[in-house]
């Protein structure tokens, strides 16, 4: 059930990305949906659930937006999953003001890493100034935390029924 | 001891994803244009729902501005009652000009000026990360597309096929960092390579820069900037902008700034290319 309700996810981030890309290119390129479900995945699932959630988000990123080389945001999201996880099994993340952290942290981690391995592998990216990742962060972390209230919420009354 | 073997587990997993990650990226670098069996998959299997997601998009859209014409649609329905009249007097004068136009046109077209074959794409899928400048368009290699096959608009070169899948194409635009294009100045037939410009802050402008120029060339703002062909990838003569600053560099180069003449941001149908260019290749013989 994890595993469909991810892919739904998934297919869910792809849809919005390619939505918003068509009608509002430059926020397009701030929100980052496949960030949010690794997050998610890695706090609720730990560690194995947010490396293979991160694995697939940053695959089909890398496939439908990405540039000459694949799996780049791939291994970005991976590392970021792994993170995420392991920050989730260890600390209690449950409150917004914790949450508005990790996510933060996931944003900078995820472009940080990507544009570190864009460097390695000699693949030449655009980059963030400290404002554009500020940003980020902030549009990633002000979407996240409301989207996260809003599944955990569906979840128990589901649970509940 | 059970947390002991998950966390084992989990690192081992890690250490795996990242392994695979690191084989898989270079072998991509290796093979250079990234054309694997592996990559024509992945991309055949998500852009259909790329296309159907443009589909949904256009559909809302279309219902929505279909909603907002509906009001007030009475009283247009009048004033336009009422122009019809003068519009059918003009009507017969249009139809005369229209005709007359058709016949240029066809003369033109016989003249063979841009003796490309094309094809027309549509975008359905922009780019959606900070890091690349790319398109996405709903015609593959089913429809006779090829890597590298180069994509231009009406108003100039717009960029070429990084990678492709049966019934989609991603398009490397001229503003991505990686991009590049043999240019030459048409005036003075100065040649050198356009790519994606970034400013101080490593930030893409919006506008290309020409590099390779030596010091003492001849070129002043305003220049038309064409495909000169000899990165055998774009057609000679195609426009891709105008120089819009020069300057004179650090090193032994000048620092030209070129504004692009395709509209990034307006991007709806462009035209693939797919009349290949001939193959030259340099031969000696020692005798």
């Amino acid at each position: 059930m994890k595993v469909f309700w991810t892919v739904v996810a998934l297919v869910g981030a792809l849809a919005v990305q390619s939505a918003l890309s068509l009608i509002v290119p430059g926020w397009a390129r701030v929100f980052d949906p496949f960030l949010l479900v690794v997050v998610y995945c890695g706090l609720k699932g730990g560690e194995t659930h947010g490396m293979l959630a991160g694995a697939a988000a940053g695959w089909a990123q890398d496939v439908a937006f990405g540039g000459r080389v694949l799996g780049l945001a791939g291994l970005s999201k991976v590392l970021v999953g792994f993170g995420v996880g392991r920050a989730g099994t260890r600390f209690q993340l449950t409150e917004p003001g914790a949450r508005l952290l990790v996510i933060v942290l996931a944003v900078l981690l995820d472009a940080l890493t990507l544009r570190q391995l864009a460097a390695a592998f000699d693949v030449t990216t655009g980059a963030l100034t400290v404002p554009g990742l500020a940003l980020r962060a902030l549009v990633n972390a002000g979407m996240g935390l409301p989207l996260f209230a809003l599944v955990e919420r569906r979840r128990w009354r589901w649970s509940g029924a | 001891m059970a947390r002991g073997l998950a966390t084992n587990k989990s690192r081992l997993l890690l250490a795996g994803l990242v392994l695979g990650h690191l084989v898989a990226i270079s072998k991509q670098v290796d093979v250079g244009d990234g054309a694997t069996l592996f990559e024509r998959s992945l991309f055949a299997v998500f852009s259909p729902l790329q296309g159907l997601i443009s589909g949904g998009v256009d559909g809302v859209g279309g219902t929505w501005s279909s909603y907002v014409s509906l009001r007030g649609v009475r009283e247009e329905n009048k004033q336009l009652r009422d122009r019809l009249a003068v519009t059918e007097l003009l009507l017969q004068q249009r139809t005369h000009l229209a005709h007359e136009a058709q016949r240029l046109r066809e003369l033109l077209q016989l003249r063979g000026v841009l003796p490309l074959e094309t094809l027309v794409a549509e975008v359905i899928a922009r780019d959606g990360v900070p890091w690349f400048r790319t398109v996405t368009l709903n015609k593959g290699s089913r429809h006779g597309l090829a890597l590298n096959s180069p994509v231009i608009s009406p108003n100039g070169v717009v960029g070429r096929v990084i990678r492709l899948g049966p019934e989609a194409a991603v398009v490397q635009l001229l503003l991505d960092q990686e991009s590049g294009i043999g240019v030459r100045i048409e005036r003075s037939r100065v040649t050198g390579v356009v790519a994606g410009q970034v400013d101080s802050a490593g930030q893409l402008t919006g506008d290309l820069q020409m590099k390779y120029v030596p010091m003492l060339a001849d070129v002043v703002e305003g220049d038309l900037v064409i495909a000169s062909g000899l990165d055998r990838i774009y057609p000679p003569g195609l426009v891709v902008g105008r120089v819009r600053q020069v300057k004179l560099g650090s090193g032994v180069s000048k620092e030209i700034l070129v504004a692009p003449s395709a509209r990034f941001d307006r991007l709806e149908e462009v035209l693939v290319v797919r009349t290949p260019l001939p193959d030259v290749t340099a031969t000696e013989t020692v005798q």
